[in-house]
């Protein structure tokens, strides 16, 4: 009896478990919207610090710009247009608020704009708020870039020491003038504009921030706050800004609560409480969005196709201000080396200086075969890039020339290199990406794969290195050939083609690349402030870019955003990363 | 036959003689893990403060800020300090100092525990009693089924199924600690909800808000079934090869030929013999529940301290690691010292010297 009990309860489970699986969800039928005043995102991203000194990462702008405000903001979907937020105006050439020399900058600031915790911003809390930032400059933090355009030296300190005079200068670079607030710049620096969108530049209420242990106003204490300990910065865990939400609530790693600031200037947004919730499992969030309780799920490269699939979601594909490339290393370290074989060109390994050859680099360009990469990685669902000035920053060139994929053109340029020497003995050697990226194992295993079809002489391998190693590596030269990307700081030029081409810059330098005229016109190209001629200066480095072949330029990358269908209002901007949420613009249906 | 009090007195240096030896494994362990990440080299070190290329320009003023050049002697000396005065460094992923995020996370993976640890340990044992009872019966043969598919599941696999089926399928328990206007609710009146204890099963009764209990416990259900589920299993099966092994004894065969009836013999006898190995298992699978399962903390959205670590162990958030190796070296000394304790309460013949 009892066995057979037993027998007809395994039945009844089965059955129950394989009715589930077949029949229709109940909740895809029953979602509705819930909570219609409150978003809900979910995300894996973690947040480090609301401090604007310290914070340089996407999680952490995306909070600071629904907290706090800058003086402008770009207008819609612009890179190069900007809107008044705490300033009443754009400044420009035509209003005078820019000098003709490029080197005075005039805010008017808007008046009756309150602060979270009351009172109301004055021209001297911008004053204040540039100059503390600046003073504090964190060790990894986003500070370099106002104190390159404000003060000539994008640190505070070398050799762990303060340079001397740079608080003076902090000081003497901003300064009130009635309801206006005036900059100047050691030199012209156009992408300032742009800067000063960044969180590094939002305005703090100035007794706020001394109540809450920030500078004290006096320079000659500027030190004393300078670089203060990772995590015990004074901003760290709070907020008093003008945006049109204020801190409701955060618990590190758990989520973070926004609630509508009802005396926003700008007037009232529709959402009363936004929770961004940190869950870091794909199925978690993805089960989330489908069941309508979250309103926004962050989703990854490899999940797009499940998530467009999804009834009831919205998406948008918005391309970023970001670049991938697979750049050669022209020098080498060969000490105890073994991403270059024997470190020779005898079929067992490359010499150190092996992508020196021009005919080396172009022969692996014609081996990449791009439209296939677009097709088979991305579904398409990306723009292919000719150079670091890349679609959506100024001065982009769209008929710039590329290397096209054509595997003959590849094997003439191999026979070339090395005087015939490296078609002769063959050779050998790594790839190496960085662990978790599939999209740079593609690319790094289609380049071997290809290069290698040239010749059975050519022997390709492809290795994985963890993030962090993979850093430290590259900059110590250990990687012929490194696959890595870059997200636009502010939208300028300068800010990829330096990065990228000079021999100073922080990928040029470990391409051990070294070109007078790419460095002279690189730097010319932050001095320069008239558009038709900054337009020439960078038309000249893509063309550069493309006669020197220095990298294979991989992906522009389009994330893409998934939305409830019910949820209104997000504009897309290329400036703005995956982690980007501009509440005061979300409505729900 | 020993006095009481002689009794009493022999616990009490047992047991202080075993926590003795605690300096001793914190010490060893503190060496051993903080040699395994001085091994990573400055660098890799200087890392855990870098997320994107456009920090790295900053390693070599991080490594000079944070002293990560100085000589291993030097480091490990200045480790040892901090951690006496009770400082065990800085979390990046949990934004806070270590031991305030383990203040924070703790209560949340030992709430889950308090159900998972008593559930599994009265399931597993009495299934597997049941099972060595009921030898090759179909009774036997269903449970060592079930076992079979509960231990080699992985959990992460099974707690996504049980979670499509139950949220995904039928929208009930969402994936989270609390609902939504419950922590709307506890956010919104800070004066009604006083956290006590970190475990909202609990806070609820001390606030007199039931609500938020019932809430909890909801939630509660599929991470403590996953968990339950998967660890009793083998629970389930040592204690039946333990009952089986006991059964086939001597002193069974006797105590059934003088007539015993079979609920004594199996209960009184058998089953506190069986126990030992039990108590073994069961002792080590409670301690290592103390670091949280990362797969179930992770999927159900838990943010204990499996959650944390997991994310500290990807970012090599090397505070966090090695804090949480010297937490579980406590835990498996104090756990082991109350396992002893155990077999000589079960088993009067081992003695505690």
């Amino acid at each position: 009896m009892k066995t057979k009990l037993l027998w007809i309860l395994a039945f009844c489970i089965a059955a129950g478990i394989v009715l589930i699986g077949c029949g229709e969800s109940k909740v895809e039928k029953k979602v509705k919207v819930k909570n219609k005043d409150t978003f809900v995102l979910v995300e894996y991203g973690t947040l480090r610090s609301l401090d604007p000194s310290v914070c340089y990462d996407n999680v952490g702008r995306q909070r600071l710009m629904n907290l706090y405000e800058p003086l402008i903001y770009f207008a819609g979907s612009a890179t190069d247009k900007f809107k008044p937020m705490i300033a009443s105006e754009v400044p420009t050439v035509e209003n005078g608020g820019i000098s003709k020399d490029g080197k005075t900058y005039t805010f008017k600031i808007r008046k009756g704009v309150k602060y979270h915790q009351g009172g109301e911003v004055t021209p001297e809390d911008v004053v204040y708020s540039f100059k503390r930032n600046m003073i504090a400059d964190s060790a990894g933090g986003p500070m370099w870039m106002l104190l390159e355009a404000l003060t000539g030296s994008g640190v505070t300190r070398k050799n762990e020491k303060i340079i001397p005079g740079i608080f003076e200068k902090i000081d003497k670079c901003v300064e009130a003038k009635g309801d206006t607030v005036v900059f100047h710049l050691p030199t012209a620096y156009p992408p300032f504009m742009s800067i000063l969108t960044y969180t590094s530049s939002i305005i703090l209420s100035k007794k706020w921030a001394i109540a809450n242990k920030c500078w004290d106003g006096n320079i000659a204490n500027a030190s004393k706050f300078n670089d203060p300990k990772p995590g015990y910065e004074p901003l760290k865990k709070i907020a008093n800004g003008t945006g049109a939400y204020s801190l409701k609530s955060w618990e590190p790693g758990k989520q973070f609560v926004f609630e509508r600031f009802d005396t926003y200037w700008g007037g009232k947004p529709q959402i009363k409480t936004a929770i961004f919730k940190n869950v870091s499992e794909w199925s978690t969030r993805k089960l989330m969005l489908h069941n309508g309780d979250a309103d926004r799920a962050q989703v990854d490269t490899n999940y797009l196709s499940e998530v467009k699939a999804m009834k009831g979601v919205k998406t948008y594909d918005v391309p970023l201000l970001s670049v991938t490339m697979a750049f050669f290393c022209q020098n080498v370290d060969p000490r105890g080396n073994t991403s270059i074989g024997s470190g020779k060109l005898d079929g067992n390994g490359i010499p150190p200086t092996f992508f020196k050859d021009i005919n080396v680099r172009k022969a692996f360009l014609h081996a990449m075969d791009r439209q296939t990469y677009k097709k088979d990685v991305f579904s398409g669902m990306v723009v292919l890039p000719t150079s670091p000035n890349i679609k959506g920053l100024p001065y982009h060139r769209e008929n710039l020339p590329f290397y096209a994929f054509d595997l003959e053109k590849s094997k003439e340029y191999m026979k070339k290199a090395w005087g015939g020497k490296v078609w002769e003995k063959g050779f050998k050697m790594v790839i190496t990406h960085n662990t978790g990226n599939d999209m740079r194992k593609a690319a790094a295993m289609m380049l071997a794969e290809n290069v290698s079809s040239l010749n059975p002489k050519f022997k390709i391998e492809v290795r994985t290195v963890d993030w962090k190693d993979y850093t430290i590596q590259y900059r110590a030269y250990k990687f012929p050939m490194f696959l890595i990307g870059w997200g636009a700081d502010y939208a300028d030029p300068h800010n990829f083609v330096y990065t990228m081409m000079h021999s100073e810059g922080v990928y040029g330098r470990y391409m051990a690349y070294k070109n007078a005229r790419v460095d002279k016109l690189a730097t010319l190209g932050i001095q320069t402030t008239e558009p038709s001629k900054r337009k020439v200066i960078y038309h000249n480095l893509q063309d550069l870019w493309y006669k020197e072949a220095l990298a294979v330029p991989l992906y522009q990358q389009i994330v893409t955003r998934a939305y409830r269908d019910n949820v209104m209002g997000f504009v897309p901007n290329s400036i703005d990363t995956d982690a980007a949420e501009d509440l005061k613009a979300i409505s729900k249906k | 036959m020993l006095s009481t009090h002689k009794l009493v007195n022999i616990l009490q240096a047992y047991i202080i003689r075993r926590l003795f030896f605690l300096f001793f494994v914190i010490f060893g362990v503190s060496l051993l893990v903080f040699t395994i990440q001085y091994s990573y080299g400055p660098d890799r070190r200087a890392m855990l403060y870098v997320d994107s290329p456009q920090q790295a320009k900053d390693i070599p003023e991080l490594k000079k800020k944070y002293g990560l050049n100085d000589p291993y002697p030097v480091q490990y000396v200045r480790y040892l300090k901090e951690i006496a005065m009770g400082n065990f460094g800085y979390s990046i992923v949990a934004a806070r100092p270590v031991w305030d995020a383990f203040l924070h996370y703790l209560p949340i993976t030992i709430e889950l525990n308090l159900f998972v640890v008593p559930l599994f340990i009265i399931i597993g044992i009495w299934l597997g009693k049941q099972a060595g009872i009921k030898r090759n019966t179909t009774y036997d043969h269903v449970t060592r089924i079930l076992a079979i598919i509960g231990w080699s599941l992985p959990t992460f696999l099974f707690a996504l199924i049980l979670l499509m089926i139950f949220y995904g399928k039928f929208g009930l328990f969402e994936p989270a600690m609390l609902s939504a206007n419950i922590e709307a609710f506890i956010l919104d009146n800070p004066d009604k909800y006083i956290k006590y204890t970190g475990m909202y099963t609990i806070d609820g009764i001390l606030n007199g808000e039931f609500g938020i209990t019932w809430d909890a416990i909801k939630h509660l259900f599929l991470p403590v079934l996953t968990q339950v589920i998967v660890i009793v299993a083998i629970l389930m099966r040592v204690m039946r090869s333990s009952m089986v092994e006991e059964i086939s004894k001597d002193y069974v065969i006797t105590a059934q030929a003088k007539g015993v009836d079979s609920k004594t013999i199996f209960n009184k006898h058998v089953k506190r013999n069986a126990l030992i190995p039990v108590i073994t298992i069961a002792g080590q699978l409670a301690a290592l529940s103390m670091e949280g399962s990362i797969a179930v903390e992770m999927i159900f959205n838990r943010h204990g301290i499996g959650n944390w670590l997991a994310h500290a162990a990807l970012k090599l958030d090397t505070s966090v690691i090695m804090f949480m190796c010297l937490f579980m070296a406590v835990i498996f000394v104090v756990t082991n010292l109350i396992i002893d304790l155990l077999y000589a309460y079960i088993d009067p013949r081992i003695r505690l010297t």
